[in-house]
């Protein structure tokens, strides 16, 4: 009995230590990284909505029943709304795959940012090539974009990687997903905004 | 044994990936690049000199009956510290390593090592012990990673290495090339091996 209580408290004050030792270095690291990834966050709006000088996220409620969307931003000038960003995460050949789509206030694409993903690299990683992110640059956004295999005839399609069609099409969804938010939501709602003048 | 004799062993005669085979998980899942095996070799390494010093610090003072419990919690310990920090100082390995970096908790070169050197062996010695198997780890795995990239994408650290006719096998950066690979370099480091014994 005395020495199973000897052994625990020998294990409580390895795992106390341990504890404090964590404590300590996720309170040196934590502001590292949350103040990266709020930086890298403002970057990647900025690409994708360059006109605008103010950036506002939109509450969580209203992309609550929507799969795929993480968060939203609308771009400000002097108030005015002049383009929005999505961040979406569509489940990929190896995981969730980042991507944050940009579009002008008038519902044209202004591009994508691949963020992190685990695609397979020299097949499904090819998703952040310039050849195949510019096709999602200046699309109208009244059909949803699909994926052919073939060279483009129409204007809503997007020409899929050969030989990583599933990390191709994630993406295809997954500014899909963005797009049908601006439509659905985005879109309206600041429509309803403008009428406070 | 010497110090010099224990980074000796470390890093050919008891090799972790090429002889003693530990630690598989991380070397045929994040030796895609050379640049990934790097990263993995490091943050291993850093774990293993981190938990060696500790353990063999500890070694009177934790009783044998919970001694692999209290190795876990060191190990996991150093895991999530180097964790921690990758996120904060180098954010692309850690996008490229992601879910293989708490994975280090299990790898069982570390146990193994803590357990069969570390327990037994003074501060020093678990040290240089660590020094000398991270190494080891750390060189297998980059000459394992390089050879995948460079038949799966044609380049080495990102550098393109093949001519421009040079069409890569996809299959080299997919988890059977990492069987495919591992495979012939044991075959390779075991020829070696045996044909250096023949000439002593």
């Amino acid at each position: 009995m005395r020495e199973v209580i000897k052994l625990g408290f020998i294990l409580l004050l390895i795992t106390s230590v341990a504890a404090v030792v964590l404590g300590v270095t996720n309170d040196a690291t934590s502001v590292i990284i949350e103040q990266r990834e709020q930086e890298e966050k403002i970057q990647a709006l900025k690409v994708l909505i360059p006109n605008a000088d103010e950036f506002t996220q939109i509450d969580d409620l209203l992309l609550a029943d929507k799969q795929d969307v993480v968060e939203a931003y609308e771009g400000l000038k002097d108030g005015v709304v002049v383009g929005y960003a999505v961040k979406v995460n569509p489940s990929g050949y190896g995981g969730d795959v980042n991507i944050i789509v940009g579009f002008t206030s008038e519902g044209i694409t202004t591009g994508i940012i691949i963020g992190s993903h685990t695609e397979t690299p020299g097949l499904g990683s090819k998703i952040e090539d310039e050849v195949f992110v510019n096709q999602f640059t200046d699309r109208a956004t009244d059909r949803a974009l699909i994926s052919v295999k073939r060279s483009i005839e129409q204007d809503n399609e997007i020409q899929a990687i050969s030989g990583a069609t599933v990390s191709s099409d994630t993406v295809i969804n997954g500014v899909n997903a963005a797009i049908s938010l601006l439509r659905e939501v985005l879109m309206k709602h600041s429509s309803g905004c403008s009428c406070y003048g | 044994m010497k110090l010099k004799e224990l980074v000796y062993k470390g890093i050919i005669t008891e090799n972790p990936v090429f002889i003693q085979l530990l630690g598989m998980c991380p070397v045929l899942a994040v030796t895609n690049t050379a640049e990934n095996a790097l990263g993995m070799g490091a943050a291993t390494t850093a774990v293993l000199i981190g938990s060696n010093f500790v353990i063999s610090l500890l070694r009177k003072f934790i009783p044998s009956k919970i001694r692999i419990p209290a190795f876990v919690v060191v190990i996991a310990t150093f895991v999530t510290m180097v964790g921690m920090v990758m996120k904060a100082y180098l954010p692309a390995l850690d996008a490229a390593l992601g879910l293989f970096i708490p994975l280090i908790v299990v790898n069982c070169l570390i146990l193994a090592r803590a357990e069969a050197f570390a327990s037994k062996n003074s501060v020093t010695k678990s040290v240089v012990d660590g020094v000398g198997m991270g190494l080891g780890f750390t060189i297998a795995l980059v000459i394992l990673g390089a050879v995948r990239e460079l038949l799966g994408a044609g380049t080495i650290f990102g550098a393109t290495m093949t001519w421009s006719s040079f069409e890569p096998a996809g299959v080299m950066g997919l988890p059977p090339g990492a069987f495919l690979a591992l495979g012939m370099l044991l075959a390779l480091y075991n020829k070696i091996a045996s044909m250096k014994l023949k000439k002593q």
